[in-house]
């Protein structure tokens, strides 16, 4: 294709989306919403895992140790809570080091260095931390299995309630996003074809005076994908400036929750691009598609 | 340029079948000026569509230009199309294009470029006496002057023939004189001239005078050709025997 038929196909593609004022505003509007919908579970999504993450993190589960432990025995405890699958760190602690700890804590007050030095109370243990909060629980219970420990400590309740959060709206932002995916294709592909209606004796003429289908085609695949690409810069902006906000007030406003949680919100900056590149690709294909499958029965002439 | 060799076109509805051509050959050079005529009926339209590739023959072949039409894959279809120029009978101009662009668009359809497009448009449409109407819409024109905006947009892309179909059917019939004479002047540059029409008068009253050819078309098959007196007798003789047939039916 030449350049200058390039050029005037695109320049028609435009002419086009300027003629059909109101159906472009209509199809840019619902695609727009769509994208701001997906763009707000897609925050919603990165912000609950943020915070399962955040818990994971924090989780602690504690093992204690039984006294008295033989060499063997305290060795074979040592190895099998080390390769408990999906402990990412493992720290020991010993009844010296308990004790150490908490004297400093009291040293203002007794010298409980002093006061067990032969007759230390407290248990030695292993600070097991997860690789994930979802798998918090199942550490805990191979913790109880392992000969020598005495008690464990975790955090189970409050990590399995955000794991099952996290899942929840991870599939609710897939079906979200497989929804509105439909309903922009429907669309496109629904003001395509009453352009294309609109202009069928227009291409009846252009068919028979020697023009090739994607002479055709191409200007009503620019009309779609520029309705797509605009849709996408207008939800971006909406989405991004909307989450801003979002993210200063939640950062101005702290509550014991907020503060459990982390404290902030994922930042616009590690986010932004996903939305502008994911809405781009979004509005791009969809409306690629929506193009290609409404005008082909009006090429067979 | 053109050729039908046995051509039969038959149409197949649910339980009928419309036999449009049968067993047609027509030989067309370049540089002819023709007249197809016929009534209604008689195998004009499906004449058309056979060279406009909008319909491919039952049985026979079309060449053109030695390409035989009904072996050309589906793609190759635009790149025939833009060998010929067709001026249709209700001239097909784009409501909402200026007269300009009408003529222009037919020839960055063929992938002309545009400073070539800038000069030939207003040639184009001063060669049909509208160089002062381009930016005029086609509302805004005569039937005749819009018929002869079709011819320029017919002309505009450099076919090697033109078809025109009916011209002189959506027009007063005192401009139908001049855009025959548009046509002759057309064909004195080389250019085919087929012009397909049902008005016996207009083509009794030129042919002669221009030395032109005349194939007239009934119940689908050549019925006389000026160039080749001969085949009438044929298709005397194809008819009595149908006449027989029929009658034998009858019976």
């Amino acid at each position: 294709m030449r350049f200058s038929s390039f050029t005037y196909l695109v320049g028609q593609g435009l002419h086009n989306l300027r003629a059909n004022k109101m159906m472009t505003f209509a199809s840019m509007g619902v695609l727009t919403v769509c994208m701001v919908l997906v763009g707000a579970a897609f925050m919603f999504g990165a912000n609950v895992s943020a915070m399962v993450d955040y818990i994971g993190e924090q989780n602690q589960t504690v093992a204690f140790m039984d006294k008295g432990l033989s060499e063997e025995d305290f060795s074979a405890a040592d190895a099998a809570i080390r390769s408990i699958p999906h402990v990412a760190a493992v720290e020991y602690i010993s009844e010296d080091e308990m004790l150490a700890q908490y004297s400093e804590k009291l040293s203002g007050y007794t010298n409980l260095q002093e006061m067990f030095q032969n007759d230390n109370p407290l248990h030695a243990n292993y600070v097991v931390r997860a690789d994930d909060a979802a798998n918090i629980g199942s550490i805990a219970a191979a913790l109880e299995q392992v000969p020598g420990v005495i008690r464990v400590n975790s955090v189970t309740d409050v990590s399995d309630l955000f794991v099952s959060l996290r899942r929840a709206v991870n599939y609710i932002c897939y079906g979200l996003v497989a929804v509105l995916a439909l309903v922009s294709v429907v669309v496109i592909s629904n003001t395509i074809k009453i352009t294309v209606f609109n202009r069928r004796k227009e291409i009846g003429i252009m068919k028979l005076v020697g023009a090739t289908n994607s002479f055709i085609r191409f200007p009503f695949f620019v009309e779609g994908v520029t309705s797509g690409l605009v849709s996408a810069a207008v939800a971006s902006g909406v989405v991004c400036g909307a989450y801003y906000a979002l993210c200063r007030w939640y950062a101005q406003n702290p509550s014991s929750l907020s503060m459990l949680l982390g404290g902030t919100l994922v930042p616009l900056e590690n986010l932004w691009y996903y939305i502008v590149i994911g809405f781009a690709l979004f509005g791009f294909v969809l409306c690629g598609i929506g193009t290609a499958t409404s005008i082909r029965k009006h090429l067979k002439v | 340029m053109i050729d039908f060799e046995h051509v039969t076109k038959i149409y197949e509805t649910q339980n009928d079948e419309n036999v449009a051509l049968e067993d047609v050959n027509i030989h067309i050079d370049e540089g002819e000026f023709v007249f197809i005529l016929g009534h209604s009926g008689a195998g004009k339209s499906t004449f058309l569509k056979l060279i406009q590739m909008e319909e491919k023959p039952t049985e026979g072949r079309i060449l053109l230009n030695g390409q035989d039409l009904t072996r050309i894959k589906r793609r190759k279809v635009p790149y025939l199309r833009r060998q010929m120029g067709v001026v249709f009978q209700d001239f097909r101009l784009i409501p909402t294009m200026t007269v300009y662009e009408n003529v222009a668009f037919a020839m960055r359809v063929t992938n002309i470029n545009n400073k070539t497009i800038k000069n030939r448009v207003p040639y184009a449409l001063s060669l049909v006496g509208l160089e002062d109407k381009m930016d005029r819409l086609p509302e805004e024109l005569s039937g005749g002057e819009q018929q002869r905006v079709a011819v320029a947009r017919a002309l505009a892309h450099g076919p090697k023939m033109i078809i025109a179909d009916e011209p002189t059917g959506n027009i007063d019939p005192e401009l139908s004189m001049d855009i025959m004479q548009l046509f002759e002047a057309i064909n004195k540059v080389h250019i085919t001239v087929v012009v397909v029409t049902h008005e016996h008068e207009l083509v009794n009253q030129l042919a002669p005078k221009n030395n032109n050819r005349v194939i007239t078309l009934e119940h689908g098959h050549v019925a006389s050709d000026t160039a080749h007196p001969e085949v009438a007798q044929e298709y005397e003789e194809w008819l009595a025997g149908r006449t027989e047939d029929l009658a034998y039916t009858e019976e």
